[in-house]
């Protein structure tokens, strides 16, 4: 094969990754958090990453997503006037730009919501934080959103104590999904939940990521839940990153010793 | 009739690393190539590869040697070495794999997932709609299913939900792993049309088919899996 008709860049594609991790560690004094790991994610593309408890995952994640430092390394998210070194950035930005373009959906929906203002106010918060004040259009989106993710506006003035675990998520992500981020990071979203709630919570999952073309960046340890939501599956063990690629390629070819009793270890 | 795949001296090779690191040498010096037009069969004996090599031309099994091009557009991507974010596109608008197996999604009709490969390449919803009520009545799946989730179907029903999924949208290179592998006589036949229409249409076939008449009546050439099939490991 020639060279001539053989072009290996996408030019079709993107041209720029919206976040890129380079040689991001972060250590607990001498205890290795996670160590030297990298990869480009591009819009519209979902990231898992699954590994064993306590490789690292969380740490990574909450490098990504701004909210600890990495101890080396560069944390690049491309913003719509640039790219940007979200940790070298002056506090005050580093908090504007996640507020603005990165959302977290954390594992415990009480780190995400609070829990003393209603479902509506939940949701229609963020959208004061972007500089809405017209009250009926806040109202609006708010309900909106609160039916996106099936729940029905008539819970709009409860509050999330009095929700399902299942519902404070979903809750949750529609806090997170209103101020419409291009990067969303989940840290084991459906964690916690019964499996028929999870199975909801996933398709919904599934479905927003697509219909907003965002990208995410997912942690969870359930090889069907990464099957099911990511394109490429990062594997870390130790802190460090063993094995990427492409998710069902590593899910049924794993190479790595490590990857290849995870996936033995279950049927996905 | 051009080239639409060319498979370059692949070779594979599983490393089972929890199992003594026994190395299992399934594939080599595989070379090959698929006009437009054609349907190919791999033909062999249960184990010799024949599912191996349809999953390395799809990117889901990573090649331990050699390239896997096919034509994306007006350029050749080599799939074994290509990154994750393009097999996603060249597999969006160019590749597909059927299988016999439905990989049911919770929650999401019968219809929903036969359209989703024409809403995912743009189609308009309703249009997408109708294509999948289409495809779903020529498979002969009862109409009072279309609207529920195939979690609950027969094997049977989920297998033929799967192939008006697969071939809603045809792709210019197919991949076929047995997919009338315990159809009736009557859905054998509808899937026999299905795949000379892709073929008539230009598209590429690589085929596996246990089934003596599918064979013969779906090959234009046969290739035998066992003259490529690696030395047993020393
Ligand atoms: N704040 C901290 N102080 C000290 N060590 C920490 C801290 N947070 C995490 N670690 C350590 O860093 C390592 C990685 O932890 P991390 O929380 O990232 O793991 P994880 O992969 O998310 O695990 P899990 O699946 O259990 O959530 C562990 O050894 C953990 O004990
Ligand atoms: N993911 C895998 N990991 C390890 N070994 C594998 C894997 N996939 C296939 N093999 C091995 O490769 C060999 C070829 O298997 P393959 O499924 O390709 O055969 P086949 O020709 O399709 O057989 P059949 O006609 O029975 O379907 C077998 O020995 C199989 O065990
Ligand atoms: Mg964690
Ligand atoms: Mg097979």
């Amino acid at each position: 094969m020639s060279g001539m008709d053989m072009l290996r860049d996408a030019a079709a594609l993107a041209p720029s990754p919206v976040l890129e991790c380079d040689a991001v560690t972060r250590m607990y004094g001498e205890r290795i958090g996670c160590r030297n790991v990298g990869f480009r994610l591009w819009p519209g593309e979902v990231l898992g990453i699954v590994g064993e408890s306590g490789s690292g995952k969380s740490t990574l994640l909450r490098c990504l997503a701004g909210l600890d430092a990495p101890t080396s390394g560069r944390v690049i998210f491309q913003d719509e006037d640039g790219a940007v070194d979200v940790h070298a950035l002056p506090e005050p930005r580093r908090r504007a730009l996640m507020r603005r373009a990165l959302g977290i959906v954390h594992q415990n929906p009480r780190d995400g919501l609070r829990m003393d203002v209603s479902a509506g106010g939940n949701v229609g918060e963020r959208l004061m934080d972007r500089g809405e004040r017209h009250y009926g259009r806040i109202r609006d989106v708010a309900v909106d959103w609160l039916r996106r993710v099936e729940i029905s506006p008539e819970r709009m003035d409860d509050l999330p104590r009095h929700f399902s675990g299942g519902m404070q998520q979903r809750l949750q992500i529609a806090r997170v999904l209103v101020s419409g981020p291009r990067l969303v990071f989940m840290d084991e979203p459906t964690g916690g939940l019964d499996v028929s709630v999870q199975a909801k919570l996933l398709d919904l999952l599934r479905n927003l990521v697509r219909d907003l073309d965002i990208a995410a960046v997912i942690v969870t340890h359930d090889l069907a839940v990464a099957r099911l939501l990511t394109d490429r599956l990062m594997v870390m063990k130790d802190g460090h990153v063993v094995e990427q690629g492409l998710t069902d390629q590593v899910l049924d070819d794993p190479q790595h010793a490590y990857t290849q009793l995870l996936t033995s270890a279950v049927l996905v | 009739m051009t080239d639409l795949v060319r498979v370059n001296s692949v070779a594979k090779e599983f490393v089972l690393h929890n199992q003594g690191g026994a190395r299992l040498a399934v594939l080599d010096h595989v070379s090959f190539a698929v006009k437009a037009g054609e349907c190919l069969v791999l033909h062999g004996p249960s184990g010799a590869g024949k599912s191996t090599l349809l999953r390395l031309l799809y990117g889901n099994y990573k090649c331990t040697q050699g390239e896997i091009l096919v034509r994306h557009h007006d350029r050749f991507v080599d799939i074994a070495s290509a990154d994750p974010r393009e097999v996603l596109e060249v597999r969006r608008l160019t590749l597909s794999y059927v299988s016999q197996f439905l990989r049911v999604i919770p929650r999401v009709s019968a219809l929903d997932i036969v359209a989703a490969p024409l809403i995912a390449r743009g189609v308009d919803f309703s249009t997408a709609q109708k294509r999948a009520q289409d495809m779903l009545a020529r498979l002969n799946i009862p109409q009072r299913l279309w609207a529920l989730a195939p979690a609950t179907f027969s094997g049977g029903e989920q297998q033929r939900v799967n192939i008006a999924r697969s071939f809603i949208a045809i792709t210019p290179v197919m991949l076929l792993d047995e997919p009338t592998a315990s159809l009736d006589a009557q859905n054998r036949d509808v899937v026999i049309s299905l795949i000379d229409e892709a073929r008539r249409a230009g598209s590429a076939l690589v085929g596996i088919f246990h089934d003596e008449t599918v064979r013969e009546r779906a090959a234009t050439r046969w290739i035998d899996i066992h003259s490529f099939t690696a030395a047993e490991a020393a």
